[in-house]
């Protein structure tokens, strides 16, 4: 069986295609060089191409992260869609709850063209070898979390993913495409929720601006401390566009008016707009924190690993009888 | 649509292989052209089917699909053969430059230059 | 709204035929909403995430099909309480819903069984209505029957799958199905004063003969596959008797809106 669109590990790449580095004839530095010179000229790749290792490590580890992120990211909100209190709630998170899973299938496809089977990724999501994003490991208390969960980690991921839909790995910017035109719908939906429980009764104004303050941290954490462009090799590839600060800066000059709009408040005393540079100065995110949870240390990690461990458990027949999956030892080098 | 989906020959222990990829193409609206839009992974072709229409329209956004399974896909990509090096003006429209014989061929029968274009 | 409002105020609706067309309607949508309760449990968790994505659909649907039949329900009561209200304002003993539906979600193969046995069983009984002599029930239910038509592919492709694999499988499905088949022809509880229902046209027939329609079409599958028919089912309270599951189920969906029922979601 040929395998048209498969990958290095499992078969030879296009070979006679116009881009050199595409030549087996050549040196593997030539190839990497010519592959260097495209991609950070703004050549794009296809999973067919030839990539040196270290591209095609690269491009696995952010994908693969980004796709653990969906699928995890389901569980804070799973929850909530028993809760959801009308049917045009439930109607609506049971749909965005189902596009996260959604963009997992699509992620972990991107990745899987890459050389690693999906079961293997999952496996070492739940073994805790892998990891996903910081704001997917802390709880949810009450239904203003997940108003604030749709409209601001939403907000925070899509400024994240509309910088990626240029990435240099054209199958990672096609999906990425495709998400951000699905998740638009999604901020829609929590700015609705979150703007009912403003103008709603106090006791839902006062659970609003409660999930707000303890979300605010997490938020703030999310993209990641500042880091030096010039040493980040995700932007030498090209594989993102903007660093942790950029993306930082551009989700608070969209959103922080949004939320003060609404007479809400943040727990940031520093947080303003310098009016000369039009910078937004807020106290250092508390790093330490994002290390302790993204290394599965923190709150929910356990308990939501768990839980998704033992669903996979109790799934496993139907994967090794009617799906059957390729089993996970045999599949990846 | 049942009339439309493969025979479901799920139940036989042959049908049941592994999963394996499923291309996925998609027309957005009438006459537009079928274009690529992912892949999913399925064990058969009914399944394909189910999850191509979850994957691909859940949101109403296509009128018709075509699910492959990837193996059966042929693919070419020589440039020998697609981008073959030699002269092949003779086959494009730009191939054909005429100016400056149409301009002495009107100079010739004395006629003027016809409004509107054409070929 | 209007319009259904004036088609459900016709003055020929006597008070005991309104009264049993309001049974049929909150028993088609507290079986929606229930089993769409059920099928959104597996968001997430599902098998694989291409059959998560389609189950989450299903639901989807589902629920939906119950809200558009509560909009109906409250048009015709016509009492200032809406969709919402009625969906989630009850007791746990009030809901009508058949009670093949209340055995909690169980494993893959409850899944697939209880979809199996409830969307042969619906779209049984949607066939019964779809030629109702009440204009906005018949228009709704065509728009629910194409829909309708989905599930049935996707429940029969997963069943025909479970019966077809030898071992786990296979168990697994005759488990489900013994646990669920007893209760599989609650769907079929005969509604309070059908024959009124019957005789203006609002069915086509009373339940006993669609629940004997539904055997008829089931029949040939399970005798193919050697699998055991859902036995007649005491009828008495299949609507009205509901187990632990749903309490559990009740609490959950309430929890919110219980915090504040006047309040706005």
């Amino acid at each position: 069986m040929t395998d048209p669109l498969a990958l290095d590990p499992v078969l030879p790449a296009r070979e006679r295609s116009k881009l050199p580095f595409n030549d087996p004839a050549l040196t593997s530095d030539a190839r990497y060089r010519h592959f260097e010179e495209h991609v950070t000229g703004g050549g794009k790749v296809e999973a067919t191409d030839w990539m040196p290792d270290e591209y095609r490590t690269q491009v696995l580890r952010f994908v693969e992260m980004h796709a653990n992120s969906e699928l995890m990211g389901v569980l804070p909100e799973r929850e909530w869609i028993m809760r959801a209190p009308t049917l045009r709630r439930k109607l609506a998170l049971t749909a965005k709850v189902q596009d996260e899973v959604g963009h997992a299938q699509l992620l972990y496809r991107v990745a899987e063209d890459l050389g690693k089977p999906r079961e293997q990724m999952i496996q070492d999501l739940l073994d805790g070898k892998t990891k996903f994003h910081n704001v997917f490991h802390y709880p949810t208390f009450t239904w203003a979390d997940i108003g604030v969960i749709a409209w601001l980690v939403d907000a925070a991921a899509i400024v994240a993913q509309q910088a990626l839909r240029d990435s240099s790995y054209a199958p990672y910017a096609r999906t990425m495409r495709k998400i951000c035109w699905e998740e638009s719908v999604h901020i829609m939906h929590g700015r609705d929720v979150v703007v009912t429980l403003v103008t709603g009764t106090a006791a839902q104004r006062a659970a609003l601006q409660d999930a707000l303050n303890r979300w605010w941290g997490p938020l703030m954490q999310m993209h990641g401390p500042r880091g030096d462009r010039t040493k980040d090799r995700d932007i030498h590839w090209r594989i993102k566009a903007k660093t942790s600060d950029e993306l930082r800066q551009e989700f608070l000059s969209i959103y922080v008016p949004r939320i003060w709009e609404l007479g809400l408040t943040l727990p940031d005393p520093e947080l303003h707009q310098d009016e000369a540079t039009g910078e937004w100065l807020f106290t250092e995110p508390d790093w330490q924190e994002l290390r302790t949870v993204v290394t599965n240390h923190g709150p929910k990690s356990e308990e939501r690993l768990a839980f998704r461990r033992m669903n996979w458990d109790r799934t496993q027949w139907v994967r090794d009888t009617i799906l059957a999956a390729p089993r996970v030892e045999a599949a990846f080098a | 649509m049942t009339d439309q989906l493969p025979a479901d020959r799920g139940g036989t222990a042959e049908s049941a292989t592994s999963l394996e990829p499923w291309e996925v193409f998609r027309q957005e609206k009438e006459g537009d052209p079928m274009r690529h839009g992912g892949s999913v992974m399925a064990p058969d072709a009914v399944l394909a089917v189910h999850y191509a229409r979850e994957m691909y329209s859940r949101r109403q956004e296509s009128v018709r699909l075509w699910v492959v399974r990837r193996a059966d896909i042929h693919d070419l990509d020589d440039p020998d053969l697609l981008q073959p090096p030699m002269d092949r003006s003779f086959k494009k429209p730009g191939g054909y430059v005429m100016r400056e014989k149409l301009a002495a061929a009107r100079e010739q029968s004395g006629r003027a230059k016809p409004k509107g274009k054409a070929k | 709204m209007t319009t259904i409002r004036s088609a459900l105020v016709a003055p020929e609706l006597t008070p005991e035929l309104r009264a049993a067309l309001d049974g049929l309607l909150l028993s088609m949508a507290d079986d929606e909403f229930v089993i769409g309760f059920s099928d959104s449990e597996w968001t997430g968790i599902a098998p694989m995430l291409e059959e998560d994505v389609a189950m989450s659909s299903l639901a989807q649907d589902e629920l939906g099909h119950a809200q558009a039949l509560y909009q109906l329900l409250a048009a015709l009561r016509d009492d200032g309480h809406d969709a919402d209200a009625i969906a989630y304002d009850r007791t746990p003993d009030e809901y009508r819903h058949a009670r093949l539906l209340d055995h909690g979600r169980g494993d893959w193969a409850m899944t697939v069984a209880r979809r199996y046995l409830y969307d042969t069983a619906d779209s049984t009984r949607l066939e019964a209505v779809a030629s109702s002599t009440f204009g906005p029930l018949r228009e709704l239910v065509e728009k629910i029957r194409r829909e309708e038509r989905y599930h049935v592919m996707h429940a029969t492709a997963w069943f025909e799958r479970l019966a077809g694999r030898e071992g786990e499988p296979r168990e697994r499905l005759v488990a489900a199905l013994e646990a669920l088949g007893p209760d599989a022809a609650t769907v079929f509880t005969p509604l309070d004063n059908e024959e009124l229902l019957v005789e203006a046209g609002a069915i086509a027939e009373p339940m006993a003969a669609i629940e004997a329609r539904w055997r008829a079409q089931l029949t040939p599958t399970f005798v193919a596959h050697g699998l055991p028919m859902p036995p007649t089912a005491n009828l008495a309270d299949g609507r009205t008797r509901h187990g632990e599951p749903f309490r559990w189920l009740w609490n959950e969906f309430t929890l919110v809106r219980r915090d504040d029922p006047v309040a706005a979601w």
